[in-house]
């Protein structure tokens, strides 16, 4: 088959030695990967939310772990032109293929940190999928049978480290602790290079308290 | 005569005669930037004249320097990417009224604003000559053009006023009938580190004046010489003898102004320090405008009132 | 000369697992071909380009402006372009609309120049955030008069960055503005980006010389001497219809000769200029010719159908003009259907079409709805044809 070999198909294709090489190193984080979508080989994610609460970034750090972990990654958004409020949404394919249709077809875990995208793309989370919500902006849970976990985020985050801001990073540790679509040491580098100069400190507690909740 | 064989070093001879009319100013503009830049001595390879479209910009193939003849209204924009990307160039833009202040308006005033180091030379005929004498920005109210039959009913711009208020750092007025003073202007405005925009007032006589008083080429430069006065006997007189004057001269010069070029060259200097992306100073207010030169009222236009109202052809609509 | 790949792989990441915005690979793409002049006006969804180049050429010693336009921007470009700078800006479609003319200026001046437009949905104001592929034809036909094109398109953040780089590369060999068109899902999306692996990346049959030589390649034989201001020459450069000297003329043989001599530096390198990938070679009765976003579906489409025991071919342009004729009439020879889905009414349909028609059932698959064209809406129109139409 012509696929192999250079093709630039999905973004990062490459000879069949680099490509052999890049299958070994994600087999090997594989094994740090533990959680109800860990053993999934392609793992599709939405992050819903309103615009500012950092929806885009969660899934920008998550894409970012994904590639640490060796694996493919794209990473799409969608959001209203209010850099405020309005709605927000950001996509996340890993794979351990190349991924050739960038967008999400459905759903394997759903992050919804309010009301409105709860409502609004609970159609795309397949049925057995994992569904987690911020349990004091969801409120009215929509009717989903697969595994669901409510979560007061946005209060744990400000408990944690004072600062509501830090909901959103608390909350991507919460998911990889849960799900393991990522492993925790991609995603606490990724939170390192991608957080604000000086806020290294606090999202790293924040990330801390969401991974811890694996164990609850 | 032996100035005329000098600036011939500069001119294509072989591409002459030129297009322009009997009677047009252009030419008499052209020879002052000429020979100014014979007396600056500028070097022929570091000299660039970027022309737009329309009578004035033409001058550009017959000027033998690195000569660009660039899109209508566009000089400006084209001149920035040039300076910026060769500093050590002097950079002169040849435009008219309707190349550098209607289609080219807003490139003049962001230019202005820039105060980048280009030379700005706006031939003001008040029309635009090569399409046929239609109305330009320029065009005092009531005055005839090949669209507006009825007379201008749009107030003019003063360019000189536009050019200051929008930030040049030198802003002068010169007329072809007083060629040498409009020839130390030039001079001084390629000197001068920062925007410089020069107007030189020509007389269109095939377009503009065969529509308008007065009729006939020595007419016409006889009308702009007695109106034009200095900038310092302008100072002295009330708007209402302001009236229908061209005051010449530099009407604003501020050799402090930041230049873009430089403050450019400080930024990759920082950036190659490894300075930070983020601004490294407190913001600061913006330093004062040094105070006009003089500060006449905007003179009335010279045929005072606008057309009629009542959209009926004035006498004599052609 | 430069190191390669000097500028992506300054990139904060870990190398062996990069996450790189298709904007931002764009802009590493140009600064790692040796472009150091950037003028642009901020547009949606292209600004990230611009953004990047703010931060980096400063400190490269290049010119980085923000201009009070598209129109200014470009002409800017231009302006650079002829002081000997390679230049670049990028936009999307209603800044792109704004810069036709003075496109047409630097096909006629020979200014060597990349223009990147990242596409939104149109006409007009559109929707900023929407992919379209509705400049196809404006990037073709969008300036006034008969005259060359040379259009590439990026289907992912890899073809961000070394399309980037082949656009500067055919820039600089044909002396012409070439226009690197991607769209917005292409633009914004970050992907898993390896640099290690681009100087080897397949683009045609034989492969893309991506080697540092490729900086200042040597121009093709119909190049017109090149007017660069500053040179002893102190050269005339007009939009005007001119002959070698750069002066105009109104003599109809100079003027026919100069014109076709534009074509034809384009024309008589198809073979080095048409970059294209075939996938499933020869196998099927379907061929699905596709570029951009839609190529990316297209690929997926042929793993579906493979899945389901069903064989398609894909062909995946990366050049759309000057138009690859020769592979299309190859593949049209052996195929009955070729399937074209884009984010347009059909713009490149007809282009194919007009290739194709003597050999093959041309099927446009338009969609302008704001979303791309999924997999399965593909795969269901290869499905339908092959079951419609029973092979002979």
């Amino acid at each position: 088959m012509s696929a192999t070999a250079g093709a630039p198909g999905a973004g990062a294709g490459g000879g069949k030695a680099a490509q052999a090489a890049r299958a070994e190193r994600a087999r090997a984080s594989a094994v740090d990967r533990t959680g109800l979508l860990a053993g999934r080989d392609l793992v599709q994610v939405r992050f819903g939310g309103s615009g500012g609460q950092g929806v885009i970034l969660m899934g920008v750090i998550l894409a970012m772990a994904g590639a640490r972990d060796h694996r493919f990654v794209v990473q799409t958004q969608s959001y209203g032109p209010e850099a405020r409020g309005g709605y927000s949404r950001s996509d996340v394919i890993i794979s351990d293929a190349q991924i050739d249709y960038p967008e999400l077809e459905h759903a394997d875990l759903l992050v919804a940190l309010n009301q409105a995208s709860a409502d609004e793309y609970i159609r795309v989370l397949r049925s057995d999928g994992v569904l987690v919500y911020d349990s004091e902006n969801v409120t009215a849970v929509p009717p989903f049978k697969g595994e669901q976990f409510g979560i007061p985020f946005t209060r744990l985050a400000f408990e944690e480290t004072g600062r509501k801001q830090t909901a959103n990073i608390l909350t991507l540790g919460a998911v990889a602790g849960i799900t393991g679509v990522v492993t925790a040491e991609s995603l606490r580098k990724a939170v390192l290079v991608m957080v604000p100069a000086g806020t290294e400190e606090i999202n790293s507690k924040a990330l801390a308290r969401g991974l811890a909740l694996r164990d609850r | 005569m032996s100035e005329v064989l000098d600036i011939e070093q500069f001119l294509h001879t072989e591409r002459l005669p030129h297009i322009w009319c009997p009677g047009c100013g252009n030419g008499i503009v052209t020879g002052a930037f000429l020979r100014a830049v014979l007396d600056l001595g500028l070097v022929r390879e570091k000299t660039v004249v970027v022309g737009g479209i329309g009578c004035s910009s033409r001058a550009v193939g017959y000027i033998d320097l690195g000569t660009v003849h660039s899109i209508h209204g566009r000089a400006l924009a084209f001149a920035t990417g040039i300076k910026m990307a060769r500093p050590d160039f002097t950079v002169v833009v040849l435009t008219g009224d309707g190349d550098g202040a209607a289609i080219g308006g807003n490139h003049f005033i962001h230019a202005c604003r820039r105060n980048i180091d280009i030379t700005c030379i706006l031939f003001n005929n008040q029309t635009y000559g090569m399409t046929g004498g239609q109305v330009s920005p320029t065009m005092d109210p009531g005055d005839r053009g090949t669209t507006a039959p009825y007379g201008s009913i749009e107030p003019s711009f003063d360019l000189c006023r536009l050019a200051e208020a929008a930030g040049a750092s030198f802003v002068a007025r010169g007329i072809a009938a007083n060629i040498r003073p409009l020839e130390r202007l030039i001079k001084q405005g390629i000197q001068h580190k920062g925007f410089s925009f020069i107007e030189a007032v020509v007389p269109c006589p095939t377009e503009y004046g065969k529509r308008n008083p007065p009729a006939g080429v020595i007419a016409m430069l006889d009308d702009t010489k007695a109106r034009s006065i200095s900038v310092t006997a302008a100072a002295k007189m009330t708007p209402d003898e302001l009236r229908d004057k061209i005051v010449t001269g530099i009407l604003y010069e501020d050799d402090e102004a930041p230049e873009f070029q430089s403050a450019y060259a400080a930024i990759v200097e920082r950036a190659q320090a490894g300075a930070a992306e983020a601004p490294a100073r407190p913001k600061q207010p913006a330093a004062p405008r040094k105070p006009r030169k003089t500060a006449p009222e905007r003179p009335p236009a010279r045929n005072g009132e606008a057309a009629d109202a009542s959209g009926l052809p004035l006498e004599g609509g052609e | 000369m430069e190191r390669w790949h000097t500028h992506v792989l300054r990139e904060k990441i870990d190398p062996s697992s990069m996450l790189i915005q298709g904007n931002r690979a764009c802009a590493l793409g140009a600064l790692d071909a040796g472009v150091r002049f950037f003028a642009g006006y901020p547009i949606t969804p292209s600004s990230e380009i611009m953004e990047a180049m703010a931060v980096e050429l400063p400190k490269v010693g290049g010119v980085f402006l923000q201009m009070e336009d598209e129109i200014a921007s470009i002409c800017a470009c231009i302006g650079g372009s002829l002081a000997g700078q390679l230049a670049m800006t990028a936009t999307s479609g209603p800044g792109f609309s704004l810069m036709q003319e003075a496109i047409g200026y630097a096909i006629m001046v020979e200014a060597p120049l990349l223009i990147v437009d990242v596409m939104r949905a149109g006409p007009s104001t559109g929707r900023p955030t929407a992919p379209s592929q509705g400049d196809v034809m404006q990037a073709r036909w969008g300036t006034h008069g008969d005259h060359p094109a040379v259009v590439l398109a990026a289907s992912n953040v890899a073809d961000m960055y070394r399309l980037t780089m082949a656009a500067v590369r055919f820039a600089q060999r044909f002396r012409t503005p070439v226009t690197l068109l991607a769209d917005e899902v292409v633009g914004h999306m970050r992907e898993s980006f390896a640099p290690e692996l681009i100087d080897r990346y397949r683009l045609t049959s034989g492969d893309f010389d991506f080697s540092p030589s490729y900086i200042h390649p040597e121009l093709v034989r119909e190049v017109h001497p090149p007017h660069v201001l500053g040179s002893e020459a102190h050269p005339h450069v007009t939009g005007l219809i001119h002959d070698e000297t750069g002066f105009p003329t109104n003599d109809p043989q100079k003027s026919e000769k100069f014109l076709r001599e534009l074509y034809d530096k384009v024309g008589n390198h198809r073979d080095e200029l048409c970059l294209y990938d075939v996938k499933n070679e020869g196998k099927g009765r379907v061929c699905i010719v596709a570029y951009g976003s839609c190529a990316r579906s297209a690929r997926a489409a042929w793993k579906l159908a493979e899945k389901e025991g069903l064989q398609v071919e894909v062909l995946h342009l990366y050049t759309l003009f000057p138009l690859p004729v020769e592979i299309i009439q190859k593949v049209a020879r052996r195929v009955e259907f070729m399937l074209i889905p884009e984010l347009n009414l059909g713009q490149y349909a007809r282009e194919v079409r007009k290739m194709a028609e003597n050999w093959t059932t041309v099927i446009s698959m338009g969609k302008i709805d704001g979303t791309l064209i999924t997999p399965r809406e593909i795969l269901d129109r290869v499905t339908e044809l092959v079951g419609k139409y029973e092979s002979v």
